[in-house]
């Protein structure tokens, strides 16, 4: 067990046509040991070249890596005591499933065919896999072979297990049956673990902290309710959280947030908060707008009805402040699944203002975070 | 795509039926060349100069001695093939192997300009190599320099010719490899590495057991061009003892010039390994000869 | 090394997709470490791509530039070559290009019909096997019974020696009972029969028909590859679009083979420069006029006789380096698309 420390890594790849492309850049990260971190970004922003060099598979430009006390930077892959869950699994498949789980010890150890056998016995059977020892990949279902991969990782002991979307090719129900059970795991076994994925509810669920790459940069690191309450820029509030928190761009006016379509009166602790920008953007989450309410305060608009997605559970109501323009600019809302409305009514939304996030236009930082304190706990059963 | 199949009705689909009219037709021009040369080959001289070449051998004109006179023509032919054409195969086919594998899991930039120069040499004219080869090997006299072990020395041509055709095999083989290679997943390459495996364990432990079909194909591919080649052979080659059985068939050709049943059992006894390797193994050529061409 | 990324700068505009994968198009910067690592990575590959490449590269291109050192001499018969580089000349392609600008007026040299006929050949056989090959993979490729079948007949004589159907074209074409003439003769066109290799009007026509029997089931294959990477759904969208069959060939299918006419007319191209074997054991060194092709008159040149090693080298040069204008450009593509 051990802690995992990225101390500001910087990842340069040279390309031929365009020069130098930074991956990773300046990155630092401290993962408590038995953490569970999840790496999260969008597709191209350097999360899975972060992992690799953490695997040893790419080699580091800048920076170090430290496991435990040791920096890893320059040893090999087989002797970073790291192991790898890759997305496609990347199973041996001429290999059978024991095969496939001792390979790595064989090759890395100097275990006895007996103890190697042992520890692959038990590692099968906290997967659950005890019955496909002797059965090769091509005979096993997704949701098997991404149990032997997690288990060929297990069976290693690592220090750190290092996971690159390993859910992502199972189908739905199976990935959150498995969410579940790799959390459990995780937590038995207590070791420091990097979780890479795209997945909004991995994210949101799985890990102990998040950490936002974007372009190669660390947007923030903590635990996913900061992240998603408290994020630190405008792209970490608008990354997490599904669907999407809707942004309006605005110019201050004494103590009121003007666009073409609407204004917003400020509150004190927010005109505090924005200081001398001018330029501002106000972010808030399809849930915390009100809809369909009787407000005619400051806080208060009449929009037109665009699109509505019925969800079942929920519904989200894309609404606009112009409806009579032919490709209205809409922003949504979100409404539970009993209440209906109809496209092209006009209806009353509320902007509560203990739920709006305020973010420098200029330099995407947050200037004011929502309000946490109508956060309240669900009724206990007291017991005698 | 059921393209020519959209009448179902009892009514005879007559565009089906040409297809098929002319796919068989197809097959008796393709076969016909076979066809006629089989017939010929069963018959006596009077035989096949008095019937039409492609119907069998009237009662009394049936013959079996064609193919009794040429096979002991081709004989030592036979042999001497069969004692280059494996060894080159099989050597061919495993340096190519074990080459893709060097050019394929590197992130070494050159590897696509050595690849370049590989492939090339698939394509180059023979006759261009010609008369530096025949000096190489004159030079390089493999006659001497094994005289120590006269069964080898005698044999030294072959030997030549066996190094040769490895040479020029190795191009294709690893061209066909390194498709099958670049086709692997490379994580799982990756996490053979985690796991500690070396790059020549991860060639011995994980690669090699996955190109087996690979391997079939090449070796059929290279097997059928080197047994099939003539012109190397014929530049290499001085004592008759070692003449391959391309070259018999030739020399045989040349001096029974009207003697047309043996000549055709001499072409279906030289022909008679590849056949079998082609119907037994069709295929892994089709795929060796698709192969190398891209 | 000095970075221009401090903690706080924009993020970078050029990003490379490293998901996934190992980014293919960007390699290592330069930097110390790195390029310790990379080169480790390139010796531990060494051993298992230089050796053969070395031996390719003695026997390939070490053969052709000694050939064509050998060109630039007049080495000739029974005399040891010497290469001194005060006597190395072209006159060996001054002579060659010369016979050939002669041209084939009153018989005109040897050289001409040599070129013109490896001409003839490397066009004509390539067009009409390309055309054969994918009339033979449309027709295979309609959901057919036997399909297998079908398939290995068309690429049976693929799998053959040269000198094997050598030895039957010349049996179909003998003009008295060979089975061309018996088969024109069955069908009441006996007055076309001919001596087909003996005429020298029908000579190189009767190779090539021969060639592309053998070569055509091979560009049925590279044209089967092709008509099955096309999704299904093509055809459905063409049918439903309204085209017919035969519009749906021309204008949604055929233009999508291109990549496999490329890539067959290559191979097809090249095997007509350097084919020998055939017109070898047909006809021997002495095809005459109207069937000799470069490939054949280096082989006799050099090895059958009369020994004129040097400038039998430089026509094998010159056909060298009409492969490479084949092969070239279609390389370069290959590595430009990052096929290799």
């Amino acid at each position: 067990m051990a802690e995992l420390q990225l101390d500001h890594i910087t990842k340069t790849f040279h390309d031929d046509d365009e020069g130098e492309i930074v991956a990773v850049d300046d990155v630092s990260i401290d993962i408590a040991d038995g953490e569970f971190l999840i790496l999260v970004g969008p597709s191209g922003c350097g999360k899975s070249t972060t992992l690799r060099m953490v695997a040893g598979l790419e080699s580091i430009t800048e920076g170090e890596i430290r496991l435990g006390e040791a920096v890893i930077n320059d040893k090999r892959p087989q002797e970073r005591d790291t192991a790898m869950v890759f997305q496609s699994y990347a199973l041996y498949p001429h290999m059978t499933v024991r095969e496939n789980m001792s390979f790595g010890l064989e090759e890395s150890t100097d275990l006895s065919d007996e103890a190697i056998d042992a520890r692959v016995t038990e590692s099968t059977r906290m997967m659950g896999i005890e019955d496909l020892l002797d059965r090769k990949p091509a005979e096993l279902s997704g949701g098997q072979q991404q149990r032997v991969a997690l288990g060929r990782a297990i069976v290693r002991e690592p220090e750190a297990f290092l996971m690159d979307e390993p859910l992502a090719n199972l189908d739905a129900k199976l990935r959150s049956q498995m969410r579940t059970e790799l959390q459990r795991i995780q937590e038995d076994l207590g070791v420091t673990t990097i979780y890479v994925t795209h997945d909004q509810t991995e994210a949101m669920t799985m890990g102990d902290r998040i950490a936002i790459l974007n372009d190669g940069i660390l947007q923030q690191v903590g635990t996913p309710l900061e992240c998603y309450h408290e994020p630190e820029n405008l792209f970490v509030a608008g990354f997490i959280g599904e669907p999407s928190m809707n942004f309006f761009e605005m110019r201050l006016e004494g103590d009121r947030l003007v666009d073409d379509g609407f204004e917003y009166a400020l509150t004190e602790a927010h005109r505090e908060s924005i200081g001398t920008t001018d330029r501002v953007v106000l972010g808030i989450r399809p849930e915390d707008i009100e809809v369909g309410v009787d407000g005619s305060g400051s806080h208060h608009y009449e929009v037109g009805i665009d699109v509505i997605e019925p969800r079942g559970d929920e519904n989200n109501v894309h609404v606009t402040f112009e409806p009579a323009a032919a490709d209205p600019e809409t922003f949504v809302a979100t409404i539970g699944g009993m209440r209906q409305a109809t496209p092209g009514e006009t209806i009353t939304v509320g902007f509560p203002p203990e739920a709006i996030h305020l973010f420098d236009a200029a330099t995407e930082r947050t200037l004011h975070n929502r309000s946490l304190e109508t956060i309240e706990d669900v009724e206990v059963v007291t017991q005698q | 795509m059921s393209t020519f199949s959209a009448l179902t009705d009892n009514r005879p689909d007559w565009s089906r039926i040409a297809l098929y009219a002319t796919l068989l037709a197809m097959i008796a021009f393709y076969l016909s060349p076979l066809e006629s040369g089989l017939m010929t080959s069963i018959k006596t001289q009077a035989g096949f100069q008095q019937t039409s070449p492609f119907v069998p051998p009237l009662p009394g004109q049936f013959a079996i001695e064609p193919w009794i006179e040429a096979f002991g023509r081709l004989q030592s032919g036979l042999v001497n093939s069969v004692l280059f054409a494996i060894p080159a195969t099989i050597l061919s086919a495993t340096i190519g192997s074990i080459t893709a594998y060097g050019l394929t899991n590197t992130k070494w930039r050159g590897q696509a300009l050595v690849l370049m120069v590989l492939i090339a040499g698939i394509f180059i004219p023979y006759q261009s190599v010609l008369v530096p080869l025949s000096r190489f090997w004159t030079i390089v006299d493999l006659g001497s320099l094994l005289a120590v072990i006269p069964p080898l020395a005698d044999r030294s041509e072959l030997i030549a010719l066996t190094i040769t055709h490895t040479a020029y095999g190795i191009p294709i083989c690893t061209l066909l490899f390194r498709a099958h290679y670049k086709s692997i997943d490379s994580s799982m390459i990756e996490a053979a590495r985690l796991d500690g495996a070396t790059i020549a364990t991860i060639y011995y432990r994980i690669i090699l057991p996955l190109s087996i079909p690979m391997f079939a194909v090449a070796l059929i591919y290279q097997f059928t061009n080197i047994w099939n080649d003539l012109l190397f052979a014929i530049v290499l080659i001085s004592d008759n003892s070692n003449d391959v059985v391309t070259m018999s068939l030739q020399k045989l050709t040349g001096s029974m010039v009207s003697q047309y049943n043996i000549q055709m059992a001499g072409a279906f006894i030289t022909a008679l390994p590849t056949l079998l390797v082609y119907i037994v193994f069709g295929e892994q050529f089709a795929e060796g000869v698709a192969g190398g061409g891209t | 090394m000095d970075t221009n990324q401090s903690p706080d700068s924009d993020p970078p505009t050029e990003t490379v997709s490293t998901d996934g994968g190992l980014p293919v198009e960007a390699t290592e910067s330069t930097e110390s470490t790195l390029q310790r690592w990379r080169r480790s990575e390139l010796v531990k590959s060494l051993p298992f791509w230089l050796p053969a490449t070395l031996l390719v590269g003695l026997f390939v291109y070490g053969a052709i530039g000694w050939n064509f050192i050998i060109s630039l001499t007049d080495w000739q018969g029974l005399r040891r070559v010497t290469y001194n580089p005060a006597e190395f000349d072209l006159d060996n392609y001054f002579e060659f290009f010369g016979k050939v600008a002669e041209g084939g007026l009153l018989g005109g040299p040897q050289e001409y019909w040599a070129f013109r006929n490896t001409f003839v050949l490397l066009i004509l056989f390539t067009v009409v096997a390309l055309i054969v090959g994918l009339l033979l993979a449309l027709l295979v490729d309609q959901k057919i019974r036997f399909e297998n079948s079908f398939r290995t007949v068309f690429l049976l004589p693929m799998s053959l020696s040269f000198v094997v159907t050598a030895v039957f074209w010349a049996w179909m074409y003998n003009p008295s009972s060979g089975m061309i003439n018996e088969g024109l003769r069955l069908v009441g066109l006996g007055a076309i029969t001919q001596n087909w290799i003996s005429d020298p009007q029908f000579k190189l026509f009767a190779v090539i028909f021969a060639l592309i029997w053998q070569f055509s089931g091979y560009c049925m294959v590279v044209y089967l590859a092709g008509l099955r990477a096309i999704p299904t759904d093509q055809y459905e969208a063409a049918k439903v679009d309204g085209a017919n069959t035969l519009k749906m060939y021309w204008r949604v299918i055929i233009p999508q083979l291109r990549a496999s006419t490329t890539s067959a007319a290559v191979v097809l191209m090249v095997f007509a420069l350097k084919a020998f074997d055939f017109l070898f054991v047909m006809f021997g060194t002495q095809p005459g006029r109207s069937a000799d092709i470069l490939a054949l008159m280096m082989y006799r040149e050099a090895f059958a006789g009369t020994a004129n090693w040097a400038y039998a080298s430089a026509i094998a040069t010159i056909l060298f380096v009409m492969a490479l204008g084949v092969i070239s450009p279609y390389l370069y593509r290959q590595y430009k698309r990052g096929a290799l």
